[in-house]
């Protein structure tokens, strides 16, 4: 278990961490909007 | 189910990044704190809307209550990042649905008719009035047994538009938002800069 966190820790951080923070970011606003907004679309929107 | 604003972050993202090149900088993203909150707040969501295992297993009173606390986290992000540019006409949106959505049970309220315009009418004839409008934020409620109605989701896009969804005003509020986050990166646009560096 320790070796996997060592090897998942290893592989984290060859990523330049602003491009974490960026991806972090950008996915965290993404879940803002969905959770803010309620628009329906009927699961189809394309339905017409 | 939120295409319309995804697009509209989407079309922020990449009018922010045309602007920032023509003020010769790299695009940034917004300075927000507690980003984690959002994480939080949207998990209950998650479960109840997005997961195919769970979202139909769920009661009713559950999804409504659910709703509700998910908005009030986010809303209590919105507070904490209020002085980045664009965030509070997201919480305008935000607040204005989460009250329209609590007077009416936990529910984003959708009428009949606007609800005509989104499936065909075998499949409208299946729902019940009071009943969730699929496995979405929406109830299906007369105009006239709905609380707040100007803020339910009434609009609907141009006849001709192939995409056809139903928003509220809140949903404007939250699109502009999130437009505008996205074009400032949370900072004050400073259009004057602009025109300076663009004279000769």
């Amino acid at each position: 278990m320790q070796t996997k966190l060592a090897q998942l820790s290893i592989f984290v951080s060859k990523f330049d961490r602003r491009y974490l923070q960026l991806a972090f970011a950008l996915l965290a606003l993404v879940l803002l909007v969905l959770g803010a907004g309620a628009p329906e679309d009927g699961g189809r929107g394309m339905c017409r | 189910m939120s295409m319309i604003l995804l697009v509209a972050l989407l079309a922020g993202l990449l009018a922010g990044i045309v602007l920032a090149h023509f003020q010769k900088r790299a695009w940034q993203v917004p300075p927000l704190r507690f980003l984690w909150l959002v994480v939080i707040g949207f998990l209950p969501q998650a479960v109840i809307f997005y997961l195919p295992s769970t979202h139909s297993r769920i009661p009713d009173w559950v999804v409504g209550s659910s709703l509700i606390v998910s908005q009030v986290v986010l809303l209590v992000f919105c507070w904490f990042n209020r002085r980045v540019a664009g965030i509070w006409i997201l919480a305008c949106g935000l607040v204005l649905n989460l009250t329209v959505i609590a007077a009416n049970g936990g529910f984003m309220p959708i009428s009949p008719q606007t609800a005509g315009h989104l499936v065909p009418a075998t499949v409208l004839a299946k729902y019940q009035i009071g009943s969730r409008f699929g496995t979405g934020k929406d109830i299906l409620l007369l105009p006239e047994h709905t609380r707040l109605v100007w803020l339910s989701d009434q609009f609907l896009p141009p006849a001709w538009s192939p995409y056809q969804v139903a928003f509220s005003l809140g949903d404007i509020f939250i699109a502009a938002g999130a437009f505008w986050l996205m074009l400032t990166q949370g900072k004050t646009l400073q259009v004057s800069k602009i025109v300076e560096k663009d004279k000769p």
